[in-house]
C-alpha cells in the first residue's frame, strides 16, 4: 500500500517538475479512472492509444499510465460502460468518469444500510420514485403520490378527509395479524410510523383508555409528517432479501427515502406554493322517494319503507347543504447556502386545508435544517439534520357513528341545517317525543358536537458520518434521533346518539411521546485480486431502541344524564370530590361549550366514572418499548463486472420474544449477471443494449408487539374492584414469525436504452406465523393467545415498463407501465381453527376479513344465502324469504386479479404534461354501505319494492336435497313486507370483481423562458388534478376504501366500505420558482 | 499504517463485544410489561371471581355470569317474555349464527373465573391464607354445577391447561362428581381455617369473611347436585336433605351478591336501571297467575309477595303475558307495566330505581342460593321419600314459603321500595300460610306445591336452577300421584310458537359458547353434537332416567 502512493506521489511530483522536459516527443500519461456513478476507481479499463496496439490496463486503484505522442486519442473501454476517448494536453493527469452503458437515469440506487450501489450489481428488485415526481401529485402525505408508481406497491388510504391515515403494502400481505407495513428509512436512519392504535386491551397496552377497535375515528400514519417537498428521491426495496440487512423490522419491505442535499455555497433560493380546491362528487346513490315508515305505513322511524312522497311534497338537498368546497395551501421554501466545504439547506413548508366535511382541517408545518461538512481533505464526512414538524387536526368521526352515514339516511324532508336551538345550542328533535338520545344525529350536529381533535410535535434529528481513512477501508455511521408529543381527544355530545342518557356525554383524552433512537455503523472493506476479481466484506451493527408512552383517560358524565322525556341536559353542582351538593339544573349545549372550554381534559368528567390506563394510575405513563441489537455482515464478490455474488448475514436480538428465542439469525443471498456483457454478441444488430438476469433468495424474521406473550392482569370494574386476568395466554415459546423468499428476475434494455424492461417473480412462504389475538377454546381459562400458528404463501409478478416513445428536443414522450398481480394461500393453519378473523375487520352485519385454509389470505366470509346440494338457495316456507347460513363462510377475495399504473410524460418546448391512469381489474367488495342502505331503504336496490316477486329457490321442508325439491312459489311484495330486505345475508352485498380505472394525477406545467423575470433563476407555473376521473363496475362511491386505520394490524379492512368518505376530485394550482 | 490499522480494528472489536453485553441487558429489561402485574394479592381476586356470578366487569370482558344468560333462560322458564312478538327466545330457540347469547355462563366459568379462581386458590395456599382457599374451592364447585346444568357435556379433564390447543368434552356425570369433589375439599378446607381481614375486603360484596355462611353456602351446592338426580335409580332423598340441613336454612344465611352502585357500571345490579338490560322483558301470565289466584293450585289466592316480585298495571291488577305473543291481547289498561316501573311499550329506562323494586333496583342483591330454596329441596326430597316423612315435608315446606318471606321483607331494598300499604305484615303473611289452599294438611302435599311455591320464591333470580327443576319434571309431567301437570298451567310454546330448528322440541340445553368453541374447537363439539341444528334441544343426563 505504501509503495503504491510513493509511486503515486513520486509520479506527480515528476509530473510537476519535468513538463517541459516531455515536450514535442513520447510522453507517458497518466491518470484514474472512475465510475461516474459513485466515483469509485475502476480495475481492469482497457487503455488503448487509439489507431495502435499501444494497450495497458488500469490498476487496483484505476490508475494507469501508458506512453503516447502527440496528437494521439486515449480511448477507454470497460464492460458495462460507455467506452470514452480523451485528448490529453501537456503535462495533464488524465481524469476520466466512465459512464454506465445502460445509462440508467438514476445510475445509484440506495440500498439497506444507506449503501449507494449500481444497479446492475442487484440481485434484487428496486424501483426509484423521484422526488420531483412526488412533488407534482401535491399531496401532502406522501404516500398517497406513490399509487401506480411501483410495481408491487398497494396504497391503503383510509378516507377522503383531511388529515387521512395512509398505509402502504409492498407485494402482498404476508403477516396475518402482525404488521405488513415496510419500514421507513430517512438518510440511513429509520423514522417511526406508527399510527394511533386506540385498542388498549384493557388498559395494559398503549391505546385510549376506553379501548376502542380502529374504527370511527382515524389517526395520522407518522411518517405523513414528512415534508413531500424535502424527498430528493425514494427507493422502495420490495422483498427481504432487498432489506435482509434493516431485519425484521424491513420484513415487509423498506421505503428508503433521501432528502435533498445542498449542492452549491452559492446562495440559491427555491420557493413554490400550491392552491387547492377540493369537492366531492362521489358518493353512493340513495333513493329518494320514500317517507319514513315501516311496511308502507308512514311511522316517525329511521326507516324508509313508508308510502311514497305525496307529490308537490317539499325535499331538500341536504348533501349540497352538508359539503363544503375544500380549500388548502401550500408554501414552500428552500435555502440552499454554504462556506467552503460545509453546505446548508434549510427548508420550510407550511400546509393548511379545510377540508371538505364542516369541521374538519389540517395544518403542518414543517422546517428542517441540513448541512454536508468536509474534512480532512475529504476523509471525514459529517451530514448533520434536524427537523421539526408541527401538524394539528380537527376530525370528524366516520363509519358506524360517522357523518355519512347520517347523512345518507336523513329524511331529505328535513332541512339539515336546522340541527339546533337557535338559543341554547341543543340538539333539535327530528320525530318530537323521540329521546335526544334515541334518534339519529344530524350530521351537522355529528361533525360540530362530536369533537375529535389531535396535535402532534415532532423533533428529528439524524447524523451521517463517513470516515475514508484508508483506500480499502471506508466506515460510515447513522445515528437518528426521532420524538414527539401528541395530544388529542374524542368527544361525544351528551345528546348524542351514540351514548346513552344515563352517560351524560363521554370524553376520551391522551397525551403520547415516542421517543426512537436507532444507529447503524459499519465497515467496509474492499479488495481487488488480479484484474477480475473485487472483493468487498462488510462488517456492522445496529441498534434501536423505541419508546412509545401514553397517558389516556376516558370519563362520562359531563352532565349528569340527558332526561329521557324533554331530552334536556341535567346537571348538579358538585363538590371538589365530585359529590352533589344542590339539586340537579337544566344546562344548554352552550353553558356546555362554556364548561369544556377549547381544551378537552376529562377532568370536565364525572371523577369517579373515569379510566386511565394501568399505570395512569400511578401518575405514570404506559410504555411500550422495543429494543432491538443486530449484527451483520456483507461478502461480495463480482467477476469482470458483470457477475456479482453476494451474501448476507444477519444476527438479531429483540425485546418481544421470550429469553430463549430472542436470538436469531438469517441469511440472504442474490446474484446478478449481465447476460449481455458476458456474451457481446447479443449486442450485435443494436436491438439488445442490456439483458440481466438476477435471482435472490433471503430469509426474515418477523416480531411480535411488544409484550403479548405475557398474561397481566387488568382491572375489575365490577363492587370491590381489584384485578382479574386479562384476555392474554401467556405464549412463553414464542418464536419468531420465519419468512423465506425466493425471487428471479430479469431486466432488458432495448433499441438503445428507450424500451426498458423489468420482470420479477417472487415467492415467500411465512412459516410459524405469530398470530395475536388469536382464539382458541376457553378451555385455556384465556380468551386470546399470541402463537407461531398459520402459514401463508404468497406470490407475485411484476413487470415494470419504461417507453421512451418520443425523444425529440422539442417533443418527448414517455410511458411507463408497472403491472402486478399477486396472489396468495393459507398453507398452514392449526386442525381446530375453522376460521380466522382479524376483529376490527368485522365493522358491520355479518361480514369480516375471516381466513381458512386453503383460502387466499384476503378473503371476506359472511353469512350466505343457504343452498341445497345442487347450490339452488333454501327458502323458508313459512315467508318465501331466503335461509341464511348458520356460519359465516367464504364468499369473496379481496385481492385483485391484478393492477396497472400507467404513467404518461409530454414534453413540448417550454410545456410538460404529464398523468398517472390507475387500473384495478377483480377483487371482491363488501358494500357494507349499501347494505346498511338496504335495511333503512334508502338503498337504489329497494326502488322496485311494489313489484311482487317469488324467489327462485326451494322450499326448505325437508325434501331440499330429495329428488324433487318443492319449488318456492311463495310471492312476495318487498314494500308490504320489508325483511325481503332486512333479513338479506351478506353475501347479496359481496360486489364481484369490481374495476376500477381512475386519472389518479394529471399535471400540466409551464416554464417560462430564461429571463422572464429578471433575478429570477427559473419560473414555472403548474396545475394538477387529483383523482379526477373514475370509471368502476362498482355500485358504491368509490371502491379504494378500508374501514379500519392506518394502525390495524394484518390485512386490515381494505375491501370493506362502510360509511367512509373516499378521496375528493382536487385541483391544485401554482408556481415554482427559484432565485 | 498496517500497525494503525490493526490498533483501530482491535478498538473497534472490544467497543463492539462490551456493548454485546450491555445491550443484551437492555433487551431484557424491555421485555417485561412494564403496565401491569403477573401477580396480585388475593384479595384483590376475588371481587372479580365473586362479580362473575352475576355479571362480570373486567376491563378485559363483562356481563359473563348468570344474568346476563338469564334473560334467555328467564324466557324458557317463563319467568317473563318479551314486549313484542317474534323474539326467538320466547319460542325457545337456541342462540344461532354467530352470536354468543347464552354463552355468558360459559365464558363466566372458563375464563371468568378460569384462571382468576385457579390462582387465587394456588397462592392464597402458598400464602397460607386458607379462608381463600377454601371460598375458592366453594365457588368452583358452584360454578361446575351452574356451567353443566346449562351446556350438559364440557371441557372438564383438560380444563385450565393453558398449553392446549383443543379440548375434549367430558360428561356430565363426572362434572357432578366434581363439584362434590370440590365441595367436600371446601368444607374441609373451610373447617380447619379462620376469616382473615383480607377475607373481609375481598369478599366485601358477598358474605364479609363469613366461613361459617361460606360452609353453608358448599353444603347447599351438595344438596343441589343430590337434588337435581330425582329422574335416576341413584337418586338420593337422604342425602339431599342431609346437606340440606347443613346448608342455608336462614335467609340471613342467603348466598347473594351485593353492588356498590356508583360510578362504573359494573358496579350496578345487571337487571337496574342503570344497566339497562330488562327494558323488553315483560313478566309472564304464568307468574301473574300463580300469584294472584288463576293458578289450578292456589286458586283465589292473593299472594302477599305479589307487589314485591310482580308489577302492576294502571288498573291495579297483576297480569302477565304469554312467549311470542307480544302484549297478548292484554288492554292496554291491564298491560303490566316493565320492571322498572314504567309503561308496557317503554323499553328505556328511567335515570333512577325510584319506580324500581326487588332484584330489579340498582343497587339490589342478587340471590345466588337461598334458604327458600333449600328448604324446597328438603321438601321435595321428603315427598319423595314416602307417607312415613309427610310431615318433615310438610314443615319443610312451609319453611320454605317463611324463608322466601323472610327475604323479601329483610333486604331493605326489597322491601323499602315497595309502597307502605303493600308492604307485607305479619297478619298477611300469617293469613297466607294459614290458607289451606296454600298449606294443605299432613298428607294432601303435592309435588306441585312444593315446585310452585319454589318458582315464585326463585322468581326472577332463580334462574339456571328453576330450569333445572322444570327440565327435570321435562316442563310438563305429570304427579304420579295425582295425575295433574307437576308445573299446573305452565304451558310452552308449540306450532308456531316454537322456534322452526327446535323440530317441536322443547328446550333443554345451551350450546357452548360460539366465539371459544364453534371455531376452535370443532372436533369435539361435533363428538357431542353440537353443531346440530336442533342440539339445544337435546336433554341432558342430570334429568334423564
Amino acid at each position: 500500500m505504501r509503495k503504491i502512493l510513493r509511486l503515486f506521489f513520486g509520479l506527480a511530483l515528476v509530473m510537476f517538475l519535468l513538463p517541459h522536459l516531455a515536450q514535442a516527443q513520447e510522453r507517458t500519461v497518466t491518470g484514474t479512472i472512475v465510475s461516474e456513478d459513485n466515483k469509485t476507481p475502476l480495475v481492469g479499463v482497457t487503455v488503448r492509444v487509439k489507431g495502435t496496439k499501444r494497450i495497458t490496463q488500469t490498476d487496483a486503484n484505476g490508475k494507469f499510465s501508458i506512453k503516447m505522442n502527440p496528437g494521439e486519442t486515449l480511448q477507454f473501454s470497460y464492460v458495462g460502460y460507455v467506452t470514452a476517448e480523451a485528448k490529453p494536453g501537456e503535462g495533464e493527469t488524465v481524469g476520466i468518469s466512465l459512464k454506465t452503458a445502460d445509462n440508467m437515469m438514476g445510475e445509484v440506487v440506495v440500498t439497506a444500510m444507506d449503501i449507494k450501489r449500481n444497479p446492475r450489481e442487484l440481485g434484487y428488485s428496486v424501483q426509484k420514485v423521484s422526488g420531483t415526481e412526488i412533488q407534482e401529485t401535491q399531496r401532502e402525505n406522501f404516500l398517497n403520490s406513490l399509487q401506480g408508481r411501483v410495481a408491487g406497491l398497494t396504497l391503503d388510504q383510509t378516507s377522503g378527509v383531511a388529515g387521512a391515515s395512509s398505509s402502504i403494502v409492498l407485494r402482498g400481505f404476508n403477516s396475518l395479524s402482525l404488521s405488513n407495513q415496510p419500514l421507513y428509512v430517512v438518510d440511513g436512519v429509520i423514522l417511526d410510523n406508527q399510527s394511533l392504535n386506540e385498542t388498549s386491551s384493557g388498559g395494559q397496552g398503549i391505546g385510549l383508555a376506553s379501548d376502542r377497535p380502529n374504527r370511527n375515528n382515524d389517526y395520522q400514519n407518522r411518517i405523513a409528517d414528512i415534508n413531500p417537498n424535502d424527498i430528493e428521491t425514494i427507493t422502495v426495496l420490495k422483498g427481504p432479501e432487498a432489506t435482509a440487512l434493516y431485519g425484521s423490522q424491513a420484513s415487509s419491505g423498506a421505503i428508503v427515502i433521501t432528502t435533498k442535499r445542498p449542492k452549491t455555497t452559492k446562495l440559491s433560493v427555491q420557493y413554490d406554493n400550491s392552491f387547492r380546491f377540493q369537492r366531492v362528487t362521489r358518493w353512493p346513490e340513495v333513493l329518494d322517494a320514500y317517507a319514513n315508515g315501516v311496511n308502507n305505513v308512514a311511522s316517525n322511524v329511521f326507516s324508509y319503507y313508508g308510502p311514497a312522497y305525496a307529490p308537490g311534497t317539499q325535499l331538500f338537498d341536504n348533501k349540497k347543504q352538508f359539503f363544503r368546497t375544500g380549500f388548502a395551501q401550500t408554501h414552500n421554501l428552500g435555502v440552499d447556502f454554504g462556506f467552503k466545504k460545509s453546505l446548508f439547506r434549510f427548508s420550510a413548508s407550511y400546509f393548511d386545508q379545510k377540508g371538505v366535511v364542516p369541521n374538519n382541517d389540517f395544518r403542518r408545518i414543517n422546517l428542517r435544517l441540513s448541512n454536508t461538512t468536509k474534512l480532512w481533505n475529504d476523509k471525514l464526512e459529517i451530514i448533520p439534520s434536524v427537523a421539526y414538524i408541527k401538524s394539528e387536526n380537527n376530525k370528524v368521526l366516520r363509519s358506524a357513528g360517522g357523518y355519512l352515514l347520517s347523512l345518507l339516511i336523513w329524511p331529505n324532508t328535513n332541512d339539515i341545517r336546522n340541527y339546533e336551538d337557535a338559543s341554547t345550542g341543543d340538539k333539535l328533535d327530528l320525530f318530537s317525543g323521540l329521546s335526544a338520545n334515541g334518534e339519529y344525529d344530524n350530521p351537522l350536529f355529528n361533525v360540530r358536537k362530536n369533537r375529535s381533535y389531535d396535535e402532534t410535535d415532532r423533533k428529528t434529528a439524524s447524523l451521517g458520518i463517513n470516515i475514508n481513512p484508508f483506500k480499502w477501508l471506508s466506515i460510515s455511521g447513522r445515528f437518528g434521533y426521532d420524538t414527539y408529543d401528541m395530544f388529542g381527544y374524542q368527544f361525544y355530545h351528551p345528546q348524542s346518539f351514540y351514548v346513552t342518557a344515563g352517560s351524560g356525554g363521554t370524553l376520551d383524552n391522551y397525551w403520547r411521546q415516542y421517543e426512537g433512537y436507532n444507529h447503524t455503523i459499519t465497515a467496509t472493506f474492499k479488495k481487488t485480486f488480479g484484474k477480475h476479481w473485487n472483493f468487498r466484506l462488510m462488517g456492522g451493527t445496529m441498534w434501536q431502541d423505541y419508546e412509545t408512552r401514553m397517558f389516556a383517560s376516558y370519563g362520562t358524565n359531563i352532565v349528569d344524564n340527558v332526561n329521557t322525556t324533554d331530552g334536556k341536559m341535567y346537571r348538579a353542582p358538585r363538590d371538589a370530590n365530585g359529590n352533589p351538593t344542590g339539586p340537579a339544573v337544566v344546562v344548554s349545549d352552550r353553558d356546555l361549550n362554556n364548561l369544556l372550554g377549547n381544551y378537552m381534559d376529562t377532568t370536565v368528567t364525572r371523577p369517579i366514572t373515569r379510566l386511565r390506563l394501568l399505570r395512569n394510575r400511578f401518575g405514570e405513563y404506559n410504555l411500550n418499548i422495543l429494543r432491538q441489537a443486530a449484527y451483520f455482515g456483507e461478502f461480495a464478490v463480482s467477476f469482470k463486472n458483470f457477475v456479482f455474488l453476494n451474501y448476507t448475514h444477519r444476527f438479531e436480538e429483540a425485546s418481544t420474544l421470550p429469553a430463549q428465542n430472542r436470538k436469531y439469525n438469517y441469511p440472504g443471498g442474490s446474484l446478478s449477471i449481465i447476460m449481455s456483457d458476458m456474451i457481446p454478441s447479443l449486442k450485435k444488430g443494436g436491438v439488445l443494449g442490456y439483458w440481466k438476469l438476477r435471482t435472490s433468495l433471503a430469509g426474515t424474521a418477523r416480531l411480535n408487539t411488544p409484550y403479548s406473550t405475557q398474561s397481566v392482569f387488568v382491572n375489575n370494574f365490577a363492587s370491590g374492584g381489584g384485578f382479574s386476568y386479562g384476555f392474554f395466554n401467556n405464549s412463553l415459546d414464542l418464536g419468531p414469525e420465519r419468512q423465506s423468499t425466493y425471487e428471479l428476475g430479469t431486466e432488458f434494455r432495448l433499441f438503445n436504452s428507450r424500451l426498458n424492461l423489468d420482470i420479477t417473480y417472487y415467492n415467500t412462504k411465512n412459516k410459524g406465523q405469530i398470530i395475536q389475538n388469536f382464539r382458541l377454546s376457553y378451555g385455556t381459562g384465556f380468551v386470546l393467545n399470541t402463537q407461531n400458528a398459520a402459514s401463508t404463501r404468497n406470490q407475485g409478478i411484476e413487470i415494470a415498463v419504461d417507453y421512451d416513445i418520443l425523444k425529440g428536443k422539442a417533443l418527448a414522450w414517455n410511458m411507463r407501465f408497472n403491472f402486478n398481480k399477486m396472489w396468495n394461500k393459507v398453507i398452514g393453519m392449526p386442525r381446530n381453527v375453522a376460521e380466522y378473523y382479524i376483529a376490527d375487520t368485522w365493522l358491520y352485519g355479518n361480514a369480516r376479513g375471516g381466513l381458512v385454509l386453503g383460502g387466499p389470505t384476503t378473503s371476506i366470509t359472511a353469512i350466505a344465502y343457504r343452498r341445497n346440494d345442487k347450490g339452488q338457495i333454501l327458502i323458508n316456507p313459512l315467508s318465501g324469504l331466503p335461509v341464511s347460513t348458520p356460519a359465516f363462510i367464504v364468499v369473496g377475495d379481496r385481492n385483485p386479479d391484478f393492477t396497472v399504473g400507467w404513467m404518461n410524460t409530454f414534453r413540448w418546448k417550454n410545456w410538460k404534461l404529464n398523468f398517472l391512469l390507475d387500473l384495478k381489474a377483480g377483487g371482491d367488495i363488501f358494500n357494507g354501505t349499501n347494505r346498511f342502505l338496504t335495511n333503512v331503504g334508502k338503498s337504489k336496490l329497494t326502488a322496485d319494492r311494489y313489484q311482487p316477486r317469488v324467489i327462485s329457490g326451494v322450499l326448505f321442508n325437508g325434501l331440499e336435497n330429495s329428488g324433487t325439491p318443492t319449488a318456492n312459489t311463495i310471492a312476495v311484495i318487498p314494500a308490504f313486507n320489508n325483511q325481503y330486505y332486512t333479513t338479506m345475508p351478506e353475501e347479496a352485498f359481496i360486489e364481484k370483481n369490481v374495476n376500477w380505472f381512475r386519472l389518479r394525477d394529471v399535471t400540466l406545467s409551464y416554464t417560462f423562458p430564461k429571463n422572464f423575470i429578471k433575478s429570477f433563476k427559473s419560473l414555472s407555473a403548474f396545475i394538477t388534478g387529483n383523482d379526477l376521473i373514475l370509471l368502476t363496475n362498482y355500485s358504491g362511491a368509490d371502491p379504494a376504501v378500508n374501514g379500519n386505520t392506518a394502525g390495524s394490524l394484518g390485512v386490515g379492512a381494505f375491501g370493506f366500505d362502510y360509511g367512509t368518505l373516499p378521496s375528493p376530485l382536487q385541483v391544485n394550482l401554482g408556481l415554482r420558482a427559484s432565485f | 499504517m498496517k500497525n494503525k490499522a490493526v490498533k483501530f480494528l482491535y478498538i473497534a472489536g472490544v467497543t463492539g463485544l462490551l456493548t454485546l453485553g450491555s445491550c443484551s441487558k437492555k433487551i431484557d429489561e424491555a421485555y417485561v410489561n412494564p403496565n401491569a402485574t403477573t401477580r396480585v394479592p388475593v384479595e384483590t381476586m376475588l371481587p372479580g371471581i365473586i362479580g362473575n356470578m352475576v355479571g362480570s366487569s373486567s376491563a378485559q370482558g363483562s356481563a359473563y355470569g348468570t344474568a346476563n344468560d338469564g334473560l334467555y333462560i328467564g324466557r324458557y322458564v317463563q319467568f317473563w317474555a318479551t314486549n313484542t312478538t317474534g323474539n326467538q327466545f320466547d319460542q325457545m330457540a337456541g342462540a344461532t349464527g354467530a352470536s354468543d347469547l347464552l354463552g355468558s355462563v360459559w365464558a363466566m366459568h372458563y375464563y371468568g373465573m378460569g384462571q382468576n379462581l385457579g390462582r387465587m386458590i394456588d397462592w392464597a395456599a402458598e400464602e397460607g391464607k386458607t379462608d381463600f382457599v377454601g371460598v375458592g374451592y366453594a365457588i368452583r364447585a358452584w360454578s361446575w354445577l351452574t356451567m353443566t346444568n346449562m351446556y350438559g357435556d364440557a371441557i372438564l379433564r383438560q380444563a385450565f391447561d393453558a398449553n392446549r390447543l383443543v379440548f375434549d368434552y367430558d360428561s356430565q356425570e363426572d362434572m357432578y362428581n366434581e363439584v362434590r369433589r370440590l365441595c367436600h375439599l371446601a368444607i374441609a378446607t373451610l373447617n380447619s381455617a379462620t376469616s382473615s381481614p383480607q377475607l373481609a375486603q375481598g369478599d366485601a360484596y358477598f358474605y364479609g369473611g363469613d366461613l361459617n355462611k361460606w360452609k353453608k353456602f358448599a353444603y347447599s351446592v351438595l344438596s343441589r347436585s343430590f337434588n337435581h338426580l330425582t329422574n335416576k335409580s341413584i337418586y338420593n332423598p337422604d342425602s339431599v336433605i342431609y346437606y340440606a340441613n347443613l346448608g342455608i336454612n336462614n335467609a340471613s344465611d342467603n348466598a347473594a351478591a351485593k353492588f356498590l352502585a356508583t360510578g362504573l357500571s359494573g358496579t350496578y345490579n345487571f337487571f337496574g336501571p342503570f344497566r339497562s338490560n330488562v327494558g323488553a322483558l315483560r313478566q309472564s301470565r304464568f307468574i301473574a297467575n300463580l300469584m294472584i289466584g288463576l293458578n289450578p293450585m292456589f286458586p283465589a289466592v292473593t299472594d302477599p309477595r305479589a307487589p314485591y316480585i310482580i308489577r302492576g298495571n294502571t288498573n291495579g291488577t297483576y297480569r302477565g303475558i304469554r312467549p311470542n305473543k307480544g302484549s297478548d291481547g292484554l288492554a292496554t289498561n291491564d298491560q303490566p307495566e316493565n320492571f322498572w316501573g314504567q309503561a308496557f311499550s317503554s323499553t328505556t329506562a328511567p335515570g333512577t330505581d325510584v319506580t324500581c323494586r326487588y332484584i330489579f333496583r340498582n343497587g339490589s342483591p342478587f340471590p345466588i342460593i337461598t334458604a327458600a330454596e333449600v328448604h324446597f329441596m328438603k321438601a321435595e326430597a321428603y315427598l319423595r321419600k314416602g307417607a312415613a316423612f309427610a310431615a318433615q315435608a310438610r314443615q319443610s315446606y312451609i319453611d320454605g314459603i317463611n324463608a322466601s318471606f323472610d327475604m323479601l321483607t329483610g333486604t331493605a331494598d326489597y322491601h323499602n321500595s315497595v309502597p307502605a300499604a303493600m308492604q307485607i305484615t305479619p297478619a298477611s303473611r300469617a293469613a297466607y300460610l294459614a290458607n289451606p289452599v296454600v298449606v294443605p294438611a299432613v298428607g294432601s302435599l303435592t309435588r306441585s306445591h312444593i315446585m310452585l311455591q319454589k318458582f315464585i320464591a326463585m322468581y326472577g333470580f332463580g334462574l339456571v336452577e328453576t330450569w333445572v327443576d322444570i327440565r327435570r319434571y321435562h316442563y310438563t309431567d305429570l304427579d304420579p300421584v295425582t295425575g295433574l301437570q307437576v308445573y299446573a298451567d305452565l304451558t310452552p310454546p308449540s306450532g308456531t310458537d316454537l322456534f322452526t330448528d327446535n323440530f317441536g322440541k322443547l328446550v333443554y340445553r345451551a350450546r357452548p359458547r360460539y366465539n371459544s368453541e364453534f371455531l376452535y374447537n370443532i372436533a369435539a363439539l361435533d363428538a357431542v353434537g353440537g353443531r346440530a341444528l336442533d342440539y339445544h334441544t337435546k336433554e341432558q343426563w342430570f334429568s334423564k332416567p
